[in-house]
């Protein structure tokens, strides 16, 4: 083999084991970069290895993150991400689960359908997939506790739902996809809209079919009142702001009236107007919410600056072309290559961020993918849906440990473990469907085309 | 991971923490330009060029700036499933290798480099290529730099609090943080 496939591979090797020294995947990436760099240097002059990674080629990394800089489509980021924080201290979620759970409630399995159709309605707003868990924890799970809810049903709702913002667009995660696959931003919202939704279904059918078969775990809650036209009103008032706001941002991105970016700035605004309508604006609350929009802004770019320079020297040592030949080697046919893509995917989700995963797998499988001639905005869906179902597995589920640390004790680790098997089953059911039916990726973004 | 600080450490820290509040506004000012910019198109029916690049602008410094405020406040993402058990000691020295063979060396490659980017741009007194484009193009590559070397000052103040918890009779200033 080699000397600079040799590298390569132990390039990638010690990311692998340096990033569970717990050290910040960020610098980690950067810090590889720079060491590989200096190792091709040394084989290229000590043992004549002509990889051609020098100093100068290393120093492109410069230009690249100014690319980065330039690049107006990533102003998006920073924007979704205020308008995510914002609304989740704007009491919008209070307000829908007050009003959802008194027209659900009194029906077997309701509290846990309200909590779903609450998360997708966040997921259409934030993409935060740690706010969306927490929040939906806060809110959800005392009442459904209160009301005898099987412990293990009310954790795995709350985890499942709470993933589904990274996929449901607006999603950051989609943003930086598009980025790396340079591809349309609009498109691969569009095509995440359906599947996204379809996931929603599942959840909620599987709610209903707990409840109708096992009551004890989901029952008929006691409190409120009867459904009457004032319930039916109140709520509709609860979802008109938030619904509106979702509306105009995909809405303008469908229609072709504003770019992501402009998107992303006037959704930001209406989430500042909802807050100050629901009189939850205060200096303090802003200040607050634009700190966060400051340090989650920059961890994730600082994993992009990163994976940038990796990336970079990666390609100079050849790895590019290495993982393109193990991928093609495979014997299998075009189909077992992308399902293996995909077992690989949510088997590293295990353990690593989606933002790794974006930034550095998705950019080494893709060209292998889209040169064996599948659609890329649906394979983008599927990694994603991958993706998003990775975060619900154990040992390393994210969104476990956000509900582990708002949860009370009652709910330990293992009650949560046991609340997501059922829902990662439903996941595995809706990548079958987006994979045996690719409609429900293309079908929308072909739409959107022919209005423009 | 709990540190004790030190007095260097504490007006570095303190330092970043007072530019990252300041710099936490210009999202409320993008906000503001993409806005108008919006309003712009639809109602006068003129996007401006240099709105659009004000934008990134805004965003860049945001961004880079940034990525000393969250280091500071030790939001920088670590895969934590394994490190969580180790004990402080380990942690610390995983860290002070860390930063020394990583970080530093990363923060080297980009601010060593970034010098020379900045300074061509200069003196060619490079503008946008769009008509209309914002001028002194220079001064915003400038940041890429400028945010790298606020994040080596805020390493250095991390290795010192490091410094401080694996050899706490050398650090005569030491105090509980």
């Amino acid at each position: 083999m080699p000397v600079n496939e040799l590298l390569a591979i132990a390039m990638f090797a010690s990311f692998m084991v340096l990033v569970f020294t717990g050290f910040p995947v960020a610098w980690v990436l950067g810090g590889l970069a720079v060491a590989f760099s200096a190792l091709a240097i040394i084989a290229d002059a000590d043992f004549g290895a002509r990889i051609g990674v020098d100093w100068a080629y290393a120093s492109l990394s410069v230009e690249r993150i100014y690319n980065v800089m330039e690049n107006w489509v990533m102003v998006a980021l920073p924007m979704f991400i205020f308008m995510g924080l914002l609304l989740d201290r704007s009491g919008i979620a209070a307000d829908l689960m007050t009003n959802f759970s008194r027209l659900f409630g009194r029906v077997r399995g309701g509290l846990a359908i309200a909590v779903t159709l609450i998360g997708l309605l966040l997921a259409a707003t934030t993409g935060i997939i740690g706010a969306s868990v927490v929040l939906l924890a806060l809110l959800g799970l005392p009442v459904m506790l209160r009301e005898g809810y099987d412990p293990r049903l009310a954790a795995g709702t709350i985890c499942a739902v709470g993933t589904l913002g990274i996929l449901i667009p607006p999603s950051i995660m989609l943003v930086l996809m598009a980025d790396r696959m340079a591809m349309s931003v609009g498109d691969l919202f569009l095509g995440a809209l359906f599947p996204g939704l379809l996931l929603g279904g599942l959840y909620i059918a599987f709610l209903v079919m707990v409840g109708w078969l096992r009551p004890a775990a989901a029952p008929a809650a006691h409190a409120g009142g009867d459904i009457d036209l004032m319930v039916v009103l109140g709520l509709l008032r609860a979802i008109v702001a938030p619904a509106s706001l979702i509306l105009a941002v995909l809405g303008s991105i469908f229609f072709g009236l504003a770019t992501p970016t402009e998107a992303a700035g006037v959704g930001a605004f209406g989430a500042l107007l909802l807050a100050a309508l629901n009189r939850k604006l205060s200096g303090a609350v802003l200040r607050d919410v634009l700190r966060e929009t400051t340090k989650t802004t920059a961890f994730i770019f600082a994993i992009l600056l990163g994976a940038t320079a990796f990336s970079l020297v990666l390609r100079g040592l050849g790895g590019d072309d290495l993982i393109k030949g193990v991928l093609l080697g495979l014997p299998f046919g075009a189909n077992g290559i992308l399902l293996c893509i995909l077992l690989a995917t949510f088997v590293l989700g295990f353990f690593l961020d989606w933002i790794e995963l974006t930034l550095i797998i998705l950019p080494l499988v893709s060209p292998v993918v889209i040169g064996l001639g599948f659609d890329p905005v649906w394979f983008t869906i599927l990694f994603a849906v991958s993706l998003q179902t990775s975060f619900l597995t154990p040992p390393v589920g994210f969104a476990i440990f956000y509900l582990k640390g708002v949860a009370p004790p009652s709910i330990d680790t293992g009650v949560i473990y046991q609340g997501v098997v059922p829902f990662i089953a439903l996941q595995l059911i809706g990548l079958g469907i987006v994979y045996a039916w690719p409609d429900l990726v293309t079908w929308l973004p072909a739409r959107a085309y022919q209005v423009h | 991971m709990q540190l004790p600080t030190t007095a260097a450490s504490r007006a570095i820290d303190g330092f970043i923490r007072r530019i990252g509040d300041a710099i936490a506004w210009v999202w409320l000012v993008l906000l503001a330009v993409i806005v108008c910019n919006v309003v712009a198109r639809y109602a006068f029916d003129e996007g401006r060029i240099e709105f659009e690049e004000l934008q990134w602008h805004l965003y860049s410094i945001g961004m880079l700036l940034g990525l000393a405020y969250c280091y500071v406040a030790d939001e920088h993402i670590r895969v934590d499933a394994l490190s969580e058990r180790f004990s402080p000691r380990l942690r610390a020295w995983i860290e002070l290798y860390g930063s020394v063979l990583l970080l530093l060396p990363f923060i080297a490659l980009i601010v060593i480099f970034g010098i020379p980017f900045v300074a061509r741009s200069f003196q060619v007194d490079e503008v946008s290529v769009s008509p209309g484009g914002l001028p002194l193009r220079w001064l915003i590559k400038a940041v890429l730099p400028l945010g790298f070397l606020l994040l080596g000052a805020a390493v250095v103040a991390r290795l010192l609090r490091v410094w401080a918890l694996l050899f706490p009779r050398h650090s005569a200033d030491r105090d509980a943080g």
